[in-house]
């Protein structure tokens, strides 16, 4: 996996418009057949990244690089977008936005008409064919624009804020959705402010705020690179135990959970081991990794 | 190329079956045919039983000839010499109607000899006077001794405000009159009236083409006219198709799958041929509406072909480059109102174009002539009224229509540019100078 080309390169890419910089130098790499995840807050230069990668605008400077080729409108046909403003024509039927839809993107025909089928059937919009996008719901419109990103069968599949609006229910097909795609080959790029689903979903990960990255690399290393030393603990008794400046740094309360910050280069398992030589009744012993949301917060804090 | 087709059929499609758009196409025809039946069917329509006229001849002779005139049901119009031969077709187009209307109480006179008997012509014509009142008789005619000689005779009516009626009985009159007159002096009325056919005179331009005369001329304001309705009507079509997707936020996805040049060209071709559609139905309509009204041989404009396909090419540059002035205008807008406002100032420069024509008919070479007809937004009327009055060298013909072809082009290229970076910039609207910039920027 690690030896094959990148589906996606940015190099040192950069736009603004008038004054304002909306991405600053962005490098970054896509792996092929993973869930890429573009994460940071609102404004932060996530869309317009994206808008790059699609050709709808070009960089100011930098390049971009897709499977291997410099961007160009005869590579757009292999990516599907799913765009943050969501829009369906009011007035068209269901099934023939999706032929149009699919049409712009060079599929016509009994295998257009197929697919449509298929995909309509697995997202249980099959009887909605025939009606208009006004009398749908907005979960159900929000499952129809996703097919105008996949019904082409592209290889990269790009996503901004894919779960907003939706139900529990449909958030979990969603999901589902996404990672069939992965298993089938295609790079998934994640575009999302909302942190908990990245960590959830994405293999990879970068994080832009103001235009620029903050930082980026498999999310399993990053967490464990950002591993605090820290232990989730549930206990009764052995008052003071915690109290040795050679083992804790800090100890937080969260609720029911004592969360305790080790010094560095500590060993989780000392911890473990003095409070059942205590006789503390454990009743949760857990290493926290750092969410993203706080790795974001540290690494922004950081720049500033 | 695939993909611009895509979109034709996407906005031709999604239009054409609108509910708006049949009953538009429906009623067009059905109001033409009103405003231009319906009137001269109520004039000519007499409520009521047929017109009861009675003769008083004073001349002895002269009833025979008179009634059947009037029972004939000839047309009014043919010996009234009140009728210029030449007048131009609006003028023929609504004489057509006075016949047609002429024709629907064809035969509907009742016509009745009242001999004197020796009585006082005053004491019958009290008499008739009285039968008026009672409504027993519409009118009466009074034919006077020297009707022969001095040609005057009186015709008394209880609506003297039917015009109809009152053209017709003169014409009776007048016909029969001659007729009497003739035979009197011992000529053969036949002969006469064969000395007497319209006489057809050909004009002829220098070098022995055939002039496409008047009619033609006349065709060139209707081309001006009809490109100016049909802009005005479908401009907002093309207005509301370019915004569309601004509403709706679906340009984002259309810009990650289709260039915004093909793009906007698809949107203008598509909503054309949606008004071509209307207009094709309309023109059939109309092409066999007139034809049912005035006898297919009436409507024998003596025009050559090749003016109908100048006709229609400059008509369809005329259509394109005012349609484009909605697209780049509907490019910079968010609301079709606001739009509406925008384009119509450019749509005026086409009614410029009709003041410049008067200037050109008289002097079809001069370089105001020659320039007007190749700058664009004047050329579809301008080049006409050149062809039609002293037909251009052909270069000049195709470099109009280069110019017009080009001026479209640059037009929707204009319009997808600012298009496409003003979609991104959502909301508000532009102004000229970040507009200029958009253009120069993407």
């Amino acid at each position: 996996m690690e030896e094959l080309k990148p589906t996606l390169v940015l190099d040192h890419v950069s736009k603004s418009f008038g004054d304002f910089t909306a991405v600053s130098d962005l490098s970054l790499q896509v792996r092929p057949s993973r869930v890429f995840g573009l994460i940071g807050p609102n404004g932060a230069g996530k869309t317009t990244t994206i808008r790059m990668i699609v050709n709808i605008t070009a960089p100011d400077s930098g390049r971009v690089e897709l499977f291997g080729q410099t961007m160009s409108t005869a590579l757009q046909d292999r990516i599907g977008y799913l765009p943050e403003e969501r829009g369906l024509y009011k007035r068209m039927k269901i099934g023939e936005q999706l032929r149009f839809f699919a049409e712009l993107k060079s599929l016509r025909g009994a295998e257009a008409e197929k697919r449509i089928d298929a995909w309509l059937k697995k997202l249980d919009l099959f009887n909605w064919k025939e009606k208009r996008t006004k009398e749908l719901s907005k979960g159900m419109q929000q499952k129809v624009q996703f097919i105008t990103a996949v019904i082409h069968d592209p290889d990269l599949v790009i996503l901004d804020e894919p779960f907003s609006g939706l139900d529990p229910v449909n958030v979990e097909l969603m999901r589902d959705t996404i990672l069939e795609q992965k298993a089938a080959g295609k790079t998934i790029i994640l575009s999302t402010h909302q942190m908990e689903i990245a960590e959830k979903l994405c293999d990879d990960v970068c994080m832009i705020n103001r235009s620029h990255k903050v930082l980026d690399g498999k999310l399993r290393e990053i967490r464990r690179s950002f591993s605090r030393n820290a232990v989730a603990l549930q206990f009764q008794g052995g008052d003071g135990l915690l109290n040795d400046p050679a083992l804790v740094a800090n100890i937080r309360q969260h609720g029911d959970d004592t969360e305790v910050l080790l010094v560095p280069g500590a060993n989780p398992q000392e911890l473990l081991r003095r409070l059942v030589a205590a006789n503390v009744a454990v009743t949760k012993f857990e290493l926290v990794e750092p969410s993203l949301h706080d790795i974001f917060i540290e690494k922004v804090r950081e720049v500033a | 190329m695939r993909k611009f087709l895509a979109v034709v059929k996407r906005e031709y499609v999604q239009r054409v079956r609108t509910k708006f758009f049949v009953v538009a196409t429906v009623l067009g025809p059905l109001l033409m045919a009103g405003f231009t039946i319906v009137p001269g069917m109520m004039l000519g329509m007499k409520s009521g039983g047929p017109t009861r006229l009675a003769i008083v001849d004073q001349t002895g002779k002269m009833y025979e000839r008179v009634a059947k005139e009037l029972m004939s049901g000839k047309k009014t119009s043919e010996d009234n010499g009140d009728q210029a031969p030449d007048k131009p077709p609006a003028a023929s187009n609504s004489k057509e109607r006075v016949d047609q209307s002429g024709k629907l109480f064809r035969g509907s006179y009742l016509v009745e000899d009242v001999p004197l008997n020796s009585r006082a012509i005053d004491d019958v014509l009290k008499d008739l006077e009285t039968r008026i009142q009672n409504r027993e008789l519409d009118g009466y005619v009074v034919l006077p001794p020297n009707l022969l000689k001095e040609g005057k005779a009186e015709f008394r009516s209880r609506n003297t405000a039917d015009l109809f009626t009152g053209n017709y009985v003169v014409g009776a009159i007048s016909r029969a009159v001659r007729g009497q007159r003739l035979a009197e002096a011992r000529i053969d009325e036949g002969s006469v009236e064969a000395a007497s056919a319209p006489i057809d005179v050909k004009t002829t331009g220098v070098g022995g083409k055939e002039s496409k005369g008047e009619v033609s001329f006349y065709l060139v304001f209707g081309v001006g006219f009809l490109i100016y309705m049909t802009v005005l009507l479908y401009g907002q079509f093309v207005l509301g198709a370019v915004i569309e997707e601004k509403e709706t936020r679906i340009a984002e996805i259309l810009f990650s799958s289709i260039r915004s040049f093909p793009l906007m060209m698809g949107k203008l071709v598509g909503v054309s041929l949606v008004a071509l559609t209307q207009l094709g139905i309309w023109a059939l309509a109309f092409l066999i509406f007139s034809a049912w009204a005035a006898g297919a041989s009436s409507i024998n404009l003596h025009i050559p072909a090749m003016m109908f396909v100048y006709f229609a090419v400059f008509f369809l540059m005329g259509f394109f480059i005012y349609a484009t002035v909605y697209a780049v205008v509907g490019s910079m807008v968010t609301t079709t109102q606001e739009g509406g406002q925008l384009a119509l100032p450019v749509v005026l420069m086409l009614v410029s174009g009709l003041y410049l024509s008067f200037n050109i008919i008289r002097s079809p070479n001069s370089s105001l002539a020659f320039w007007a007809s190749m700058f664009p937004f004047f050329a579809p009327i301008t080049m006409l009224v050149r062809i039609v009055t002293e037909t251009p060298p052909l270069w000049q013909i195709l470099l109009s229509l280069g110019i017009g072809f080009a001026t479209i082009v640059g037009l929707v290229w204009l319009a997808s540019r600012i298009y496409r970076v003003g979609m991104l910039m959502y909301g508000k609207k532009a102004t000229i100078p970040e507009v200029w910039h958009w253009v120069r920027q993407s």
